[in-house]
């Protein structure tokens, strides 16, 4: 494992460097620039200038991006320009709503997608099946922002029952906090919950047909007990495996549903720090997501070493 | 055995729905208890009209509040006067009112001006509020880190004396005819605290709320301070400003009762809710932004003003009004409202829609062809504003090329003077005492301007209406004809529109105001039944 560790390491730190670098460079390049988006509409130049040198702008690029680099190499993430506080704060709160918001949406996929697929899956009625499919069809056709807005018609407007939008703390009041996280999540998990439900019900459909599903049938073993005893665990692992690749699609997605729905996640940091342009934030925000991705990389890496002898002697 | 014949499968359907219905139905219990919906609307309830203390007004933002912007005018104004006093504030007439300041007397050449200060004032950290905190807060915006839009005229303050704790005298370099522009403006913050306040962390002031806590992109928190200066103020417990960047959202949240008051519904929207007894919209005439056409005059062809005054009469300023600010705004073609002492029927008709007119100012300076790249801030509204305009300019032959831009490229190239011949955009400060426009105003600054104008007949009215004692009088008066006719002739700044803001608020919200910057003004104001 050292060994492994001692290879792959170094190439994991360059690809950190040659992000930190790019993420650094592509930000310069987007027209606009943060001094004068902090001065304000009517600020004149000399207000530009002085903003820019108070946040360090008007040095050279290389000794910016040391500057920042030195921050993150000793743990400081600095101060943000534009959203105000420390950088290292509010990427720590936005992460934490935001998988508030994915577990929530991932619970609801589970909740949703499961029972669905079953039903789809076991029932011999005819409008049943027809229902499943037609729902989970419609739920995929829908994109995210018509569904959300919908929902929000539905529940918010019309009937009351839950908040447009916001978000309060599920740590701190598990009540309210559940009931402004409900209508975002159910949201996010539709498309999800209908990716499983259809994986789920062909995968069973299979079990079903299988032969020791008839044998045990012939045995006079109850449809139920074969149901959930037999067929669904031999049903169960491809379907987990697409749940997995939704936790993905899942965080991808709750960018646009922050969006809708208020809520202060990662998504609504990143979209406040391109719009400022709030460098430090965008900055900082990008590369940890880089080095999310070298670190699970590398963990795939080691498992799939730990797991297979072949690779490992190589 | 029944049980075991495939008959039996729709009825682990309905178990597994009766389980999903279980489910829910334990949310809607729990959701019973105690409901995220009703948090706000039981805030408060008694006899209409009177005023009736408790409950927490929730304001729905469009724009999250930028700390570092503080002391300057920007997009989110709502905080200053929560946390903040000023020294005086207008009434409806411009004319200034006592706030910190109790009283004031103008020296007769217009040079000085003494404050006697309210002796009751307290800091939320209990410090007493003293003549050193406007010394500082003078000093404060006369320096350009800050940002604010008033420091030239801050900075014609170049002498303190301090008659005792609670009385000063601000000396001038020459008579300034918008000083009180800058009372209404200048926020007093605590000196020792200032620096965590531009950074986010603190804000301490002598205003009605305390503010107890940021949620950078989602909320903002303050309470009631119970040592306010003014007696039984404020009535609310507390304030919550939401910050709902969506459009449609910001509206959903005031539908559905979780916001009380907004001032960030667009016009089309605000359109959609006049007719609903829930809402009470009142339009605030002070016109504080003012929608126009920017031209860069060193740019081809729009150097020649008969080109420039050729757009002014092609543009239909009441289709503008109706179509895309729903009918919330003033055509005008010169950028005062109603309520500055500039303001004349004259100059506001001054350009009508004229096709014809265009048409033939056109022809007068030579020009058969023209196409002409169009910059205008990428979001719906101003996308709308600008394909209005589009297609007027059509109408007489000139052709645009629209840009979409970002708003932080937009404020660059706008100060860096490298806009592209049209732009369209709006700008602030009519609202004030005239000078202020085109002091303060970067697109009207008789000294740098977006536009590349400059002209020294315009540069001396302005300053000559500008270093003088008084603001209103016939002499000033007839100065600021001076400065519209410039504007009308020339037209490097074309206006179309005067917009105030709108206040929607739910039909219980009572005494909510702004003051002449968009400050939020929450005195008086209550929660109804």
């Amino acid at each position: 494992m050292r060994a492994f560790l001692r290879r792959r390491l170094p190439s994991g730190l360059l690809v950190l460097v040659l992000a930190s670098f790019l993420v650094f460079l592509i930000l310069r390049l987007i027209p606009g620039d943060p001094a004068s988006s902090l001065a304000g509409p009517d600020a004149g130049p000399a207000a530009v200038e002085a903003v820019r040198a108070r946040l360090g702008l008007d040095q050279p690029l290389p000794a910016q991006y040391l500057h920042w680099l030195g921050g993150l190499l000793t743990g400081d993430l600095g101060p943000s320009y534009a959203i105000g506080g420390q950088v290292a704060d509010l990427i720590g709160e936005g992460l934490g709503n935001t998988v508030e918001l994915t577990i929530g949406a991932l619970v609801l996929v589970v909740g949703i997608g499961l029972p669905l697929g079953v039903a789809g899956a076991v029932t011999k009625r005819r409008p049943v099946a027809a229902l499943v499919r037609a729902v989970t069809t419609a739920v995929l056709a829908v994109p995210p922002f018509v569904t959300g807005i919908l929902l929000v018609l539905v529940f918010a407007v019309t009937l009351g029952l839950l908040p447009a939008g916001g978000h309060e703390s599920i740590l701190d009041e598990p009540d309210i906090g559940l009931q402004y996280l409900l209508l975002p999540a159910v949201c996010l998990a539709l498309p999800s919950a209908a990716i499983l439900a259809r994986y789920l019900k062909d995968s069973l459909e299979q079990a079903l047909g299988e032969d020791y599903v008839r044998t045990a049938t012939a045995l006079g073993i109850s449809r139920r007990r074969i149901v959930w005893r037999h067929a669904l665990p031999n049903a169960l692992p491809a379907a987990l495996t697409v749940l997995g690749l939704q936790i993905g699609q899942l965080l991808g997605g709750a960018v646009l549903v922050e969006a809708i729905f208020a809520w202060p996640g990662l998504g609504q940091l990143a979209e406040q720090g391109v719009t400022r342009r709030d460098y430090p934030v965008v900055q900082d925000l990008l590369l940890l997501l880089v080095a999310a991705y070298v670190a699970v990389q590398l963990l795939t890496d080691l498992v799939h070493t730990w797991l297979d002898p072949r690779v490992r002697w190589e | 055995m029944a049980a075991s014949t495939p008959s039996s499968s729709p009825r682990l359907s309905r178990r597994a729905l009766l389980r999903g219905g279980v489910a829910g139905a334990g949310l809607m219990t729990l959701a019973a208890c105690r409901s995220a919906t009703d948090l706000n609307t039981k805030a408060a309830a008694d006899t209409i009209g009177t005023p009736r203390r408790g409950g927490t007004l929730t304001v729905a933002a469009g724009v999250d509040f930028t700390p570092s912007l503080l002391f300057a005018q920007s997009a989110n104004t709502l905080v200053q006067r929560l946390v903040f006093n000023t020294l005086t504030r207008y009434d409806d007439q411009l004319k200034p009112q006592p706030e910190l300041a109790s009283s004031w007397q103008l020296a007769p050449d217009g040079k000085a001006v003494t404050f006697k200060l309210r002796e009751d004032v307290k800091y939320h950290t209990g410090r007493p509020f003293t003549a050193d905190d406007v010394i500082f807060a003078v000093k404060n915006l006369q320096n350009p880190a800050r940002s604010a839009q008033l420091r030239s005229t801050a900075a014609a303050i170049t002498g303190f004396k301090k008659n005792g704790d609670h009385e000063l005298t601000l000396e001038l370099a020459h008579p300034v005819s918008n000083l009180f522009d800058l009372f209404e403006f200048m926020i007093i913050a605590d000196p020792a605290t200032v620096e965590d306040a531009v950074a986010g962390k603190q804000l301490i002031g002598t205003g009605p709320f305390r503010f107890t806590k940021r949620s950078p992109g989602a909320s903002l928190s303050f309470s009631r301070n119970e040592q306010y200066w003014n007696p039984g103020r404020p009535y609310l417990d507390g304030v919550e400003v939401r910050i709902i960047p969506q459009a449609d959202s910001l509206l959903s949240s005031l539908r559905t009762g979780q916001s009380h008051l907004s001032y960030d519904v667009q016009g089309k929207d605000v359109a959609t809710l006049k007719d609903n007894a829930q809402f009470r919209i009142t339009p605030y005439d002070t016109g504080a932004g003012g929608y126009y056409i920017g031209v860069n005059v060193t740019a081809a062809q729009v150097g020649d003003k008969r080109v420039r005054q050729a757009i002014a009469w092609a543009v239909d300023r009441e289709r503008l009004v109706q179509q895309a600010l729903g009918g919330y705004g003033l055509a005008s073609s010169a950028p005062w409202p109603k309520s500055s002492p500039a303001y004349s029927e004259a100059g506001a008709t001054h350009y009508s829609h004229n096709p014809d007119k265009a048409r033939e100012l056109l022809k007068q300076a030579g020009v058969t062809s023209l196409s002409l790249p169009f910059a205008h801030s990428a979001t719906p509204g101003a996308t709308a504003v600008a394909q209005i305009l589009q297609y007027d300019l059509r109408q007489v032959g000139i052709e645009t090329v629209l840009q979409p831009t970002d708003s932080p490229t937009m404020q660059k190239q706008l100060i860096s003077q490298t806009m592209p011949a049209l732009w369209t955009l709006s700008h602030g400060f009519a609202q004030l005492h005239p000078a202020t426009l085109a002091v303060s105003a970067y697109p009207f600054n008789e000294a740098k301007n977006s536009s590349h104008f400059s002209s020294p007949a315009y540069t001396q009215i302005v300053q000559q209406a500008w270093q003088r004692a008084d603001s209103d009088s016939a002499e000033a008066k007839a100065l600021y004809q001076r400065i519209t006719d410039t504007l009308l002739d020339e037209e490097f700044v074309i206006d179309l529109a005067i917009a105030g803001e709108v206040e929607v608020a739910t039909a219980k919200v009572r005494g909510a105001t702004l003051n002449k910057f968009n400050y939020l003004n929450l005195d008086d104001a209550y929660l109804a039944g």
